[in-house]
Order: structure tokens, then sequence, then C-alpha cells
């Protein structure tokens, strides 16, 4: 029974790739069209690190408007000589254009495939222990489906002669996302936008259903649900999430679409789902319809607001693996963490409405919205709680991912009590749309995931290459990131209480927000020393996958499956087949100690003369 | 008039040629630049750039509007650039390096409450600007906070603050306006194309809604009333909330714009029969030489360009001026006629005659209908040919349909007067011509008429039957357009 | 090193905690107190959570810190709890919080009612005008003179733009719709927000405390010129309203002649 488990061999072997009979690949199907989930989530991520440079830049020119209103933008005003003769300096729709876009690349092509493409397709094969996901060829569709829509929304910026791209904000509330006269960017930007955020949908969407099929049907012998790691549960619900939520989405994208139908054929015939009678926009014949505008905002938020957890949960997952194995503990409440995450999850369906507590739906709804919003609040305090348990009392280790995982719990901390506010329709009703809602998401958003994915990608790089990160690099990153991001963020709480609204090119044409140009001087500042600092992860991460410090297949000594295969694992995964004998999360457990270690593998089978750990 | 010695130089800067008063504070700002219109850029590039003697249109313009961050102003124009021209009475040295200098206005006019810079217009330290660190504004008394590089002599002319309504109106124009009207005014900012009714395009110096006869420019209290209360059912917004200074600021500048594209319009015709670049291929192949055509362009640079040059600024003042005045202004001979359905009734037979024709555009219902909205125009830009769209257009070729008069929506405004207006003038540089010769009392009953139609039940049923007013319409005829004035 | 980066988490909640203590007196807060009777409530329930949330924030953060802090100053080489969970703290963490976020939630509920359901609204409010956002600015429109506010137009209507006035001391109905985009009202100061949505007219309510001036902007992006959409709410006596509307309605019929200059000269 007791074999040798290859992941006690501390130095892996350069011969690994050899078994398994998969046959020699050429390049193009080896890292171009790859079946292989590895080289599938590691092109996710290499992309998706590129749209954060990508999203990151909009965000700093948005950020330079609001320092320097009006004033020449370096850069992004001299492109293409839109601006010639202002001299640089952007019109309205072009800043409309930049945060729409900083939105809707940070959501569709960063967030949401870093985390279920790259991570989600990287490790559930390897944590769960199987060879490969379910359906290989939608897989590897899932990535390229992302490319056509990474074109259109590329597209999307110069189709309208390049000062104007998609202005409507990530929401694209109609009717200005959907009468083409109504904006600038309303036209063709906005049809291409919506057929890009369709791709983005059809893309997710194979990605959710391979996992769902994959953690279902390919576990390994022994992993029973409740000994798959955190991560995996995150993204199992995920999954679930994104299946049942995305056709929402897509069918409102395509009643908008339809809407539009002049905009991609000549034509006069359209539906008027959102459109109602007798609008006048920019001069044109009064519309003829019966439609509601509201529906979209019900439709997209039916969608969104779950998005919000598809944005998050994986990275809450994934959250609780690392600071387990940096603290040497197990998971505090490990059932606990999983309830809690499908209470999120169910949750999550019956809160869109926060979102429109000031749109003018029945205030009745508003009552039910708020209560479900509460609620919502409480299996996330309980993961808080958790995380903070698993951190007491271990031995913990200071390095790049440990940092960025606390990191993650305080930022996370922040941007779930921040969003007590928005709950609380009374508070909110003044809070809508003002700066506080920016502060929230980010802290949720960036603050949360992103810190979340800078430890994983540290926390997995040697089982992705091979190599280790330079933890020195990381450290100096994680510092100045969460500075940069509590001095950007932090403050626009303050800017939020004293009201002042998002989307406005220049606010302080409004007396009462001129006294806060200081202050928005003083968050681009930081937002630009953030941004800089991202070069450090990126120049860490591609100088590390060729030069980093070779490592074994458990560097971290952690207990997981994917540390039993060779780093990197070669087509196939395992060389030995896996077979689980206990949960993940069994550090510094008698068992362990029994076999001089404080980790103990889950294909290790029960240690001789200890107590089995009988817990729950 | 009289003018003591030391204010001849005043005299000679306010009134005779290129008062250069820099209004070049903050200038960093905002960096951007003017464009020159097509009309200029179509001429022969020797009429565009002259020669080293003789400027061309290109520098004419500039030596008189500069460029935006450098503004000039000239003095003759009627703009209110900011800043009080002053002259030296006498200088003198508290200590020594420091040095006072008392100024003099013109009788009539008073010194500055605040003086943050002086600028020499005229003397040794002419274009030098230096800054004022103390000011007593009853004396007159100036201490400069650094000593110019030449002697100041008693006599000098300098301007006080020089041009600051101008760059703030500048600084204010770049942050509200030109995305649409363009930093030039020409009506094309980056936001101006996706606009319907396009922005206005200054250049023409025609603007359409005034309180000013046909044949005048609008006045600066229209220009106000536009930029307060907004157009409703176009783009333009009410920037209702601005401070009056403000408000002052940014239509002086609109005026400078103004009166540049007006300008260099006119220096454009001038040139344009005989040295565009069209007229030159043509003369070219009707056997002129080149060297014949170069030095007739050199004379006529250095000499009728040169007088028209400066006549044509007196002529832009003169009218601009005009339009201030009480002359300018409509005044109706008569108060409104008493809003009564007899006198709507009136309104409306006027409405449909056949000599004012109304509905010949607006449409018998007022629905902004009429047999003139589907008729093919003749462009005039092209000779012979039609605007590819039915309709009418205005001057800048924009498609400008007759208001849809049951919307209730009035872009001149709501008023009686602005009604009265529309009509006894007309829309200027749009197909809505005037009507100065009507009666006033006539004029009244169809803003009466007008001022009823959206709260008709059944517009155009009521007072006239339709087969009736179907009679007084004249036919839809295809080139019939009335010529705008 | 250890400790370092431990302090670093007990440093920076400090920090964030000291810029909320410091903001009001900076300016960074609401941009002036609440200037009418439900925005007192909003503001009340504001401080009600701010101080749970405060709490909690302290609470979490500088737990989180020590636990750091525990961990950093731990031996080297000493052995890590092992401990998968306690059941007891897992239900008083679950109670706990759902009772307040309960309470929180219920003690929203009645000044919900009172701002958004119309069968609530004060029974002696008057309509006082109505309110179209267009891009980009507010169109309002007040009744003529003795009559009453109806959706549609009726001649003799009074129009304004970008300025709204409207009498103190009394609940007062705003008649909310858009004739392009959607649009949202929002007065900063009177803590007031309702978006105007195409194709309804939507009724809103407040009463102004003091007289003065306040802002009228607009929450919800209608396009290019969204940031352009400034207004003010101008709050007076009843009095000083009916006046302003007499002198409005003189404007709005001026004829241009002598006559009627020097009538409105008179005033």
């Amino acid at each position: 029974m007791a074999t040798v488990s290859p992941a006690l061999d501390a130095h892996g072997h350069a011969d690994d790739h050899s078994h398994g009979g998969h046959h020699e690949q050429s390049f193009i199907s080896k890292y171009v069209f790859s079946l292989d989930h590895k080289i599938i989530g590691i092109q996710f991520l290499i992309t998706t690190l590129i749209m954060l440079m990508v999203g990151g830049a909009l965000a700093l020119a948005v950020r330079w408007q609001l320092a320097f209103p009006w004033e020449n933008m370096p850069v992004v005003g001299q492109l293409f000589g839109l601006f010639r003769t202002e001299g640089g300096q952007i019109s309205p729709e072009f800043y409309t254009m930049l945060f729409t876009m900083h939105a809707s690349v940070m959501i569709f092509l960063v967030i949401i495939p870093i985390l279920a493409g790259a991570f989600g397709n990287f490790l559930i094969p390897l944590q769960i222990g199987t060879d490969d996901m379910a359906f290989p060829a939608l897989n590897m569709m899932s990535y390229w489906f992302m490319w056509p829509a990474i074109a259109c929304f590329a597209c999307s910026f110069f189709v309208a002669g390049g000062t104007a791209g998609p202005g409507n904000g990530w929401t694209s509330y109609p009717l200005l996302s959907d009468l083409p006269q109504a904006a600038p960017s309303s036209g063709s930007p906005q049809t291409f936008w919506l057929i890009g955020l369709t791709l983005v949908g059809v893309s997710s969407m194979m990605g959710s259903v391979n996992y769902l099929t994959t953690i279902i049907n390919m576990r390994a012998p022994g992993m029973t649900l409740f000994r798959m790691p955190l991560t995996i549960w995150s993204m199992f619900i995920t999954a679930i999430l994104q299946a049942f939520a995305l056709p929402v989405l897509t069918a409102a994208g395509f009643m908008l679409v339809f809407d539009r139908l002049g905009t991609i054929f000549p034509t006069d015939i359209h539906s008027v789902f959102f459109i109602p009678a007798n609008i006048i926009v920019n001069n044109a014949a009064p519309t003829v319809g019966g439609g509601q505008p509201l529906l979209w905002q019900h439709l997209f938020w039916f969608y969104s607001h779950p998005a919000v957890y598809i944005m998050l949960l994986p990275a809450m997952g994934m959250v609780s693996d690392m600071l387990a194995c940096m603290s040497r503990k197990p998971v505090f409440g490990y059932k606990p963490m999983v309830y809690s995450m499908a209470a999120i999850a169910g949750l999550g369906f019956i809160v869109w409405g926060h979102h429109m507590f000031t749109s003018g739906m029945n205030p009745a709804l508003g009552m039910t919205f708020m209560t479900s919003t509460m609620m919502i609040a409480l299996p996330s305090a309980i993961k808080v709680f958790n995380w903070i348990g698993t951190i007491w009392g271990g031995d913990l280790k200071f390095n790049g991912v440990m940092l960025n995982c606390s990191g993650f719990v305080a930022m996370f901390i922040v941007g779930g009590l921040s969003g007590i506010f928005m709950a609380a329709v009374p508070v909110d009703i003044y809070f809508h749309d003002t700066y506080f809602i920016v502060a929230h998401f980010h802290y949720v958003l960036f603050g949360s995931t992103l810190f979340g994915v800078f430890a994983a990608i540290q926390f997995w790089f040697p089982k992705m290459f091979g190599r280790e990160m330079n933890d020195t690099v990381q450290r100096w990153h994680f510092a100045l990131s969460f500075i940069g991001f509590n001095c950007t963020f932090f403050p626009m709480h303050l800017l939020g209480i004293a009201g002042m609204p998002r989307r406005y090119a220049d606010p302080y044409l409004h007396g009462y927000l001129e006294h806060l140009l200081p202050m928005n001087r003083f968050i681009t500042i930081s937002a630009i020393l953030m941004g800089f600092a991202q070069f450090l992860l990126l120049g860490n991460f591609f100088y590390s996958m060729f030069r980093g410090k070779k490592v074994g297949r458990n560097p971290w000594n952690a207990n997981g499956l994917e540390w039993t295969a060779p780093s990197p694992p070669g087509h196939g995964n395992f060389d030995i087949a896996p077979v689980v004998y206990r949960g993940p999360y069994e550090y510094s457990s008698p068992e362990a100690e029994a076999i001089g270690q404080d980790f103990i593998l889950q294909t290790v089978p029960h240690v001789k003369g200890v107590a089995k750990i009988t817990h729950h | 008039m009289s003018l003591t010695p030391s204010l001849k130089p005043l005299a000679l800067a306010g009134f005779l040629s290129l008062a250069t008063v820099i209004a070049g504070c903050s200038d960093s700002a905002y960096q951007s630049s003017f464009v020159y219109s097509q009309g200029t850029l179509s001429l022969m590039r020797e009429a565009q750039d002259g020669t080293k003697e003789t400027p061309g249109v290109k520098k004419l313009l500039d030596d008189r509007f500069g460029d935006p961050q450098h503004l000039k102003a000239w003095g003759k124009l009627p703009v209110d650039f900011g800043g009080t021209l002053t002259s030296v009475e006498e200088v003198s040295e508290s200590e020594p390096g420091n040095k006072i200098i008392k100024l003099t206005v013109e009788e009539g006019k008073s010194l500055p409450m605040k003086a943050g810079s002086v600028k020499f217009v005229t003397g040794a330290c002419s274009g030098e600007s230096v800054q004022v660190s103390k000011w007593n504004a009853e004396t007159g008394e100036a201490t400069l906070a650094i000593a110019p590089s030449k002697e100041i002599a008693a006599g000098d002319a300098c301007a006080v603050d020089g041009g600051t309504v101008l760059s703030s109106g500048r600084m204010l124009y770049m942050r509200h306006c030109s995305h649409c009207h363009g930093t030039s005014g020409d009506g094309n900012g980056p936001t101006a194309r996706y606009l319907n009714p396009k922005p206005r395009d200054y250049r023409h110096g025609v603007f359409k809604f005034t309180s000013t006869n046909d044949m005048s420019k609008i006045s600066r209290d229209d220009l106000s009333r536009i930029v307060k209360y907004g157009i409703p059912g176009t783009y333009m917004p009410s920037f209702l909330l601005m401070k009056d200074d403000e408000h002052h600021a940014i239509i002086e500048y609109v005026r400078f714009l103004t009166l540049r594209g007006e300008y260099e319009r006119k220096l454009v015709a001038e040139l344009s029969s005989d040295f565009s670049e069209v007229a030159y291929d043509s003369r070219l192949k009707a056997g002129e030489k080149k060297p014949e055509i170069q030095s007739e362009l050199q004379e006529y640079l250095a000499e009728d360009l040169k007088e028209s040059a400066s006549t044509l600024g007196d002529e832009l003042a003169e009218i601009w001026s005009a339009a201030d005045t009480e002359e300018a202004a409509i005044v109706p001979s008569m108060p409104r006629v008493t809003d009564t359905p007899e006198s709507r009734r009136r309104g409306r037979e006027l409405y449909l005659s056949k000599t004012l024709n109304c509905a010949d555009c607006h449409g018998i219902d007022g629905a902004g209908n009429g047999p003139q909205t589907i008729a093919f125009e003749k462009n005039p830009q092209k000779a012979n040919e039609l605007y590819n769209e039915p309709g009418l257009h205005d001057i800048w070729d924009n498609l400008n349909q007759p208001r849809n008069l049951q919307l209730g929506m009035y872009r001149g405004g709501r008023r009686p007067i602005d009604l009265f207006s529309r009509i006894h003038a007309g829309i200027k540089g749009s197909r809505m011509p005037s009507f100065k010769n009507t009666p006033h009392e006539d004029i009244w009953h169809i803003v009466n008429y007008v001022l009823s139609i959206p709260f008709e039940s059944d517009p155009g049923a009521t007072a006239i039957a339709p087969s009736a007013a179907a009679e007084s319409v004249a036919a839809p005829a295809l080139v019939t357009a009335p010529t705008p004035k | 090193m250890k400790k370092f980066w431990a302090l670093f988490f007990f440093f920076w909640p400090t920090v964030a905690i000291i810029s909320c203590v410091i903001a009001p007196s900076r300016g960074w807060w609401f941009p002036s107190p609440p200037m009418s009777r439900t925005g007192v409530q909003i503001d009340g329930l504001f401080y009600l959570i701010l101080i749970i949330v405060t709490i909690t924030f302290v609470a979490t953060q500088y737990v989180l810190a020590y636990a750091l802090w525990k961990g950093a100053t731990k031996e080297s080489g000493s052995k890590a709890l092992f401990s998968h969970g306690s059941h007891k703290l897992e239900i008083i963490w679950t109670i706990v919080p759902s009772f307040i976020l309960v309470f929180i939630s219920l003690s929203q509920l009645d000044v919900l009612a009172e701002i958004r359901v119309i069968s609530k609204f004060p029974e002696k409010a008057t309509k006082v005008a109505e309110v179209t956002a267009r891009q980009f600015e507010w169109r309002i429109r007040y009744p003529k003179p003795g009559t009453e506010l109806t959706t549609v137009e009726n001649p003799g209507d009074l129009y304004y733009v970008n300025e709204l006035h409207v009498p103190t001391g009394k609940p007062v109905i705003i008649n909310l719709r858009t004739q392009d985009v959607q649009h949202a009202f929002f007065s900063p100061q009177l803590r007031v927000k309702q978006d105007a949505v195409p194709g309804l007219v939507i009724p809103i309510w407040f009463d102004v405390r003091e007289v003065g001036n306040y802002d009228l902007v607009c929450a919800e992006l209608c396009g290019w010129g969204h940031y352009k959409m400034k207004a003010r709410i101008v709050a007076q006596s009843q009095s000083s309203v009916d006046k302003y509307l007499k002198q409005l309605e003189a404007d709005q019929n001026a004829d241009g002649t002598k006559s009627e200059a020097a009538a409105s000269g008179d005033e």
C-alpha cells in the first residue's frame, strides 16, 4: 500500500515528462492551440496580465483628468494626433470612454479571466488529481474566444474616429446605450462593445461548463467533496454562478443589440425592449416604442451582481489555501467556509436590486433587497473571522504570498464594511453614484481580488514554470502596491462623503467640490505609484520564468495534490496517479509530526501509530 | 478732441496701429493652436505665406490675433480685452532700484482698483511686462517688482493688467466651450461631429438668434442670453450659474474668435478670385505665365491687401459696435396684441396667407413639415448642384429644417418679444427670412397663433378649414426656397 | 523584518482612522449639514452605521494585525497551533453579526418608507414644479400662478432653466422626468437623489429647512456632458417664491416695448 509519494522527493526530476503516452507535439499545438489545461491557464494568465496593464493605463488617464482637468494629457492626449489643435486636451466623451473601457477591460478581460480562466484552468485538474479538463477542446476554445472579444473591444476604440470609444459606463444603461444618437459613443462603438461582451460571456460559459463537469466527474479516487481544497470549492461555486447568471446577461445583450439593429444594418426595423415612446435625443425624430429602460437594469444586475462574486469567490478560495499553508495551520472552520461560499452564491442571486435603490423601482422591492443584501454580509463576515482564525497561532512565513493574503483579508474587511452603507437604502440614496461606491468596489475588486491574485501568482508560479519568483521583489511589490492602493482608494470614501459624483470629467465645475482638487491630485500621484509598482510584478514574473531559482515539486511544503506532480507537470500532469486519503489542510497535525514534518500530503495514507484525525 | 501731450501715445495705441497688449499670463495651461480656415488654405501658397517684406494672409492674421498662448489685442476691435491703458506721468525711485511710476488715464476713465502687472506699449521698454508689487489706486503710483531693462520715460504708454479678460475668457472657453465650438471657434471641436444641430461656427460672424434687426450683428446681450439660458432643443446647455465676470470674459472671447474668423474670411475674399489655387490653375491654362502671376500677387499683397487689412478692421469695428446700439435693437411699434381667439385666428390666416407663406416651410399645422422640407435645395457652394438630402440648409451647409411649432420648444427664447424678433429679423444664416415689412400688429397676431399651437388639441383644424388652408399654400417647387437675406 | 510586517498591519488602519477623524475639519466630509428633514434622518442612520462599522473595522483589523504579530514573535521552530476550528466560535460569530445586520436593516425601513412610498408622503406637501432633465441641463416648469401642477403643459406655465425656487419650511413635491436619457436629481446638501427615468414621471418630496442656495447636480451617467448639469435649488420664503414667480411671469411675457420695460423696472 504505501507507495513512496513522489512529493517526498525534495527535488523534482527533469525526466518527468517522459511518461504518460503523450506524443511529441509541434510548437503550435503545444503552446498556441494547446489542449493542455496548464498551457491554457498560463495563456490566460499572461493575456490577463497584459490587459491589466492596459486597464491600468486607462485608469491613470482617468486620474490625470481628475487631477489636472482639461490640461494637456500626456501620451494619451497626443496619440494618433486625436486632439492636435487642442494640444492634447481631451474631450469629455473621450473621458467617458476612458472610464468605461477601464472598467470593461478590468472586469471582463482581467478579473474574470484571471480567476476562472487562469487559475481555474491551471488548478482544477491538478488539485482534484486528474490529467486534464473534461473537455479539452472546449477549454481551448474558451481561451481563443477571448481574442475576438479583445479584438472587438480594441475595434470599439477606433470605429468612431478615435475620440469616442464606448462611453456609456460598463453598465451601459439605456437609453444612453440604446439610441445611437444619444452619445458620440452610442453608435458602432457600443455595438462592438456589446459583441465583445457577448464573446467574453461565451468564453466564460465554456469554461464554467467544463469546470462543473470536471469537478463533479473527474476527482481522483478518495477525493470526496469535503476533501476538496477550498480553491476547488470556490471554482465550483463560481462556475455555478456563471452558468446560471450569464444567460441572462447574454439575453439582455441581444435585446439591446436588437434595439440597435440600425447600427449594424442600414435598417429602420428594430425592437423596443428598452425604448419608451416620445423620447427626443439629439434632435432626432421622437422614438416610437413602449419599452422600459429599467428592464435593462434588472437584467444587467441579475448577472452583474453574481458577477461581483464571480470576481471574488475564487480569490477567497485561493487565499484560504495559501493562508493555511503559510500559517502551517489547517483552515479554521473548513465546512463553515464552504457553506458561507455557498450562501454568498445563493444570496448573490437575490440582491441585484441594491444597485437600483435610486432608480425609481417599487420601494417595497427596495426593502426586500436591503434585507437580503444585509444578509449577504453575514457569510462574508464568517469568512473573515475564519481567515483570522487560520492565522491565529500559526507558524507564519512572512513572504510575499503571506503578505498579499493578509492584505487581501485586510482590504476585504474594508470593502465589506463600506458595503453596509450602500445596503442601507436611505444612506445609499446619498451615496449612490458617488466616489464612495468607487472606493467600495475597488476595495473589493482590487484590494481583495487582485491582492489575492498577486499571492496566487507567486504561490503557484513554481508549479507553472518549475522556478520560483524572487521573494524580495514580491515583498517590495506588495508594500508599494498596498501603500499606493490605500492612498488611492481610501480617500475616495471621503470624496464620496463630500458628495463627489462618479464619472464627472470636471467635478470642480461645482462649487461644493472645488476644494477637493488637492485630494484628487494626491490620489492621482498615489495611483501612479501603484501603477508603476506593477512593473515589479511583471518584471519578476517574466524574469523568473527563465532565470528564477529552480525548485522541486513541493517548494512550499503544502498538502495539495498539485504538489505531488512534477514542477512543471508534463502533459497529463501526474507521473503517479494520485489517490486521496485525507483533507487538504492537515498542517502541523499529529500525523504529520509523526513523520517528522509540519505538513502531510493528501496522498499520504494513514500513518500508523497516530490517532486518525477526525473532525466535524 | 484735445489731448494733453502726455496722453498722445495713448491715443496712438488706442486708435491707430496694433496695440499689441498681450494677454498671456498663465498660458502654460491649455496649450493649443488656432487653425486657418479652408478658405485660407485654398489660396496659393505665396498668398498664404507672403514674403519677408509683404505679409500673407496667415501673418496678417497672426499679427493681429496671435495664437492661443499669445493672444493679441487689436486695439481697434470692439472687444473688451481687459486692462486699462495708462500713460506714465512721472518716474521716481524710493530706494535705488526700486522704481515707482505714476500712471494716469485718459479723461473720463478711472484707474483700476487692482494692478497685477504693467505692460509697456510704447517707449524704450515697449513690449516688456513687469509685475507690480504695490499699487495705489488713488494716486496711480505703482511700485515695480523689478526694474525694467531700459529706461522708462514720462509719456510712455502702458497697459495695466492688459488682456486679463481675454486670457481668462480663453481659459473658460477651453474648459467649457472648445470641445464643441473648437479652439478657433470654427464649430469643429472633437465633440462637434456627433451633434445635431452642429455647434455654431463663429467665423461667418453670423449668429441665429438675435434681438437686433436683420442687417445687424448679434449684440452682447443676445450672446449673454444664449450663454445663460442655452438653446433648448440643441446641445447648447445653459451656463446660468457662471459668475458674471466669467460670462463677460467668455462672451468677449467669443467675439474675439468671431472677429478673427470674419477678418480671415474677408481677407480671403479679397484674394480668392485671382489667387486661389483653383484660379491659379485656370489662369495658367488660359495662357498666363507663372512669374507674371507671382509678381502680380506680390504687388497685390504689398499694396491692395495691406490697405484692406486695415480698412477691413475698421469695417468690422463699425458693424460690431453698431450691434450694441439702440438703433440696432428691434422695438415693436406697439405692445403685444392681447392674446384672444380672434387674434390667433387672424394670426393663422396670416400664417397661411400667400404673402407670408409660413406654412410652406412650417406646414399647415405647424409641424415643421411644409413642402419645402421635402424639396431638394440648390447648394450655393457648388454651382448647379443640389444637396444630397431634401430639406432646407443654412449657410453653414447643415440641414436645418424648419421648427416643429407643436413641440413648444423655442430655441431663440419663448418670450413674445423673442418670437417677434424671429419673425421680424428672421433667423440669421438660416432660411427663415426677415418679415420686417410686415406690420407689427400682424406679427403679434402670428406670435399669438404660434404660441397657441402646442395647446391645440387638433392643430390646424380649428380656425380655418383645412381645404381653405391647403389652397393658400404654394405648391411645392423644386428650387424655390427663399434666398437668405 | 517579520515584526515590521506585523506592525505594518497595525499601522495602516491607524492611519485610516486618523484620516477619518481629521477629515471633517479639512472639509473632506459632507458638503453641509443636512438641510432637509429626511436628510437629518439619513445622516442619523449614516452615523449609526458608521459607529458600528468603525468598531468592527478597528476590532477586526487589530485582531488580524495581532495575529500576525503573534506569528512574528513566535520562537522559530515552535509548532503551529493545530486546530480545525471551533463550533462555538462559529456559532457566536454567525449569530452576533446577524443580529446586528438585522438591526441595521430594520432601522432603515421607516425612513425609507417616508422618503419613497408615495402613500406616506406628507399630506400637506404641495407640488411646486416639474423638473425635466435633458442633456445637459435642468428645465424647470412651474404651474401658471394660481393653478395646480399637472403632468401635461398648460398655457401660461412658467419656464426656467437650471434654477429651481422652492419655499422653505414645508414639504414640496417635484415631478421629475427626463426628455432624453436617464439622469438623476441629486442635491448633496438636501441629501436628495432620484433617477429620472425615460418614460416615467417620478414624484419626489423634500422640505428645506433654511433659506439658501443648494446644489443640484446629475448623478447618473447621461453622456459626455454629465458633469455640466450644474444647477441650484433656491430655497426662500413662500412670499419670496411668489414674488419670484410673478417676476418670472412678467419676464416671460415681455414684448419688448418701452411700457413693459418701465413696468417691470418699477418692481
